[in-house]
């Protein structure tokens, strides 16, 4: 397995759901997908091509949002990174938990901090913020704005 | 009530707990109880149990969550008890004070006796805050006349 043949796969196999490749370096290539074949993409990276799923992450960009997933070849020193591009009028996107566990829990971390959320997942809880946060408040959003009028935001000097 | 906290002052056993640290204090704190800053030279020997403690040592900015269990165990400590903050977190919560997740410092959830700034604190300056503690509370008594 080379780099090349890898990429020059998935180029292949899905060309109506990618959108545009980014060649960073050599261990890092950026493939920006259309959110309907995220599970397509996904599942062929993870289950075919056995790469690692590392981790995912949300970003809050203003004008849209973004989640990357992280997978790793190990074999081929490779990290790739899925950029799935979400319009912040539709916040949805479909669960990759029904096709690996890993993907469990920093879902139900990206819903509760950003709002997204993941159709298909089997346990949309809350995953850290606590018992007595309001709900529909996403920490980590761009437009957050403090809600608890208790908080003490000086130094007290 | 006073013959008490003249009893643990001397040897007081200290209980340490994080609240969300860095876990850089943590590691100052296991610095002064091991054998290179011997704290044990004072009396002060870390206990298990927080029903065995006098002394509370709490670092890290408490949030949402830990604020709920700093209370828990503040409500189990055998009194009287004394409260040390240790490191910039616990005292103002450092860099951490606009974070949505840390509202309060420590002080507004338990009452705090000392307060040992640094990021961390020296070992050194956790032995001088904890004597000066001490100190403190033996000359409240004498003023007392007891």
């Amino acid at each position: 397995m080379y780099r090349s043949d890898v990429l020059g796969d998935i180029n292949q196999k899905f060309k109506e759901g990618i959108i545009d490749v980014i060649d960073k370096s050599s261990t890092r290539v950026y493939i920006e997908i259309k959110a309907s074949s995220l599970v397509k993409i996904a599942n062929y990276i993870f289950k075919e091509l056995k790469a690692r799923f590392s981790i995912a992450s949300g970003v809050d960009v203003r004008s849209h949002m973004e989640i990357l997933y992280h997978f790793t070849l190990e074999d081929i020193n490779l990290v790739i990174s899925l950029r799935v591009k979400l319009d912040k009028s539709k916040l949805e996107i479909d669960s990759l938990t029904p096709s690996f566990e890993a993907a469990n829990w920093i879902e139900r971390e990206i819903h509760e901090m950003l709002g997204i959320n993941f159709k298909g997942h089997p346990d949309l809880r809350r995953l850290l913020l606590s018992e007595d946060w309001p709900e529909g408040v996403y920490p980590l959003r761009r437009d957050y704005k403090e809600w608890d009028k208790k908080a003490i935001r000086d130094r007290g000097v | 009530m006073s013959v008490k906290l003249k009893a643990l002052l001397k040897s007081p056993w200290v209980f340490h707990l994080s609240t969300g640290s860095c876990n850089n204090c943590d590691i100052e704190i296991l610095d002064c109880l091991t054998p290179r800053f011997d704290v044990e030279r004072f009396g002060m020997l870390l206990a298990g149990s927080i029903k065995h403690a006098d002394v509370l040592l709490v670092t890290g900015s408490a949030n949402r969550k830990s604020m709920e269990r700093v209370k828990r165990l503040y409500e189990q400590v055998p009194k009287p008890c004394l409260v040390v903050a240790i490191g910039e977190c616990s005292l103002s919560r450092g860099m951490f004070i606009h974070s949505y997740n840390c509202p309060v410092p420590i002080d507004k959830i338990i009452p705090v006796d000392v307060y040992i700034p640094g990021c961390p604190p020296k070992p050194e300056a956790i032995i001088a805050g904890v004597v000066k503690l001490v100190g403190k509370v033996e000359d409240t008594l004498k003023k007392k006349g007891k």
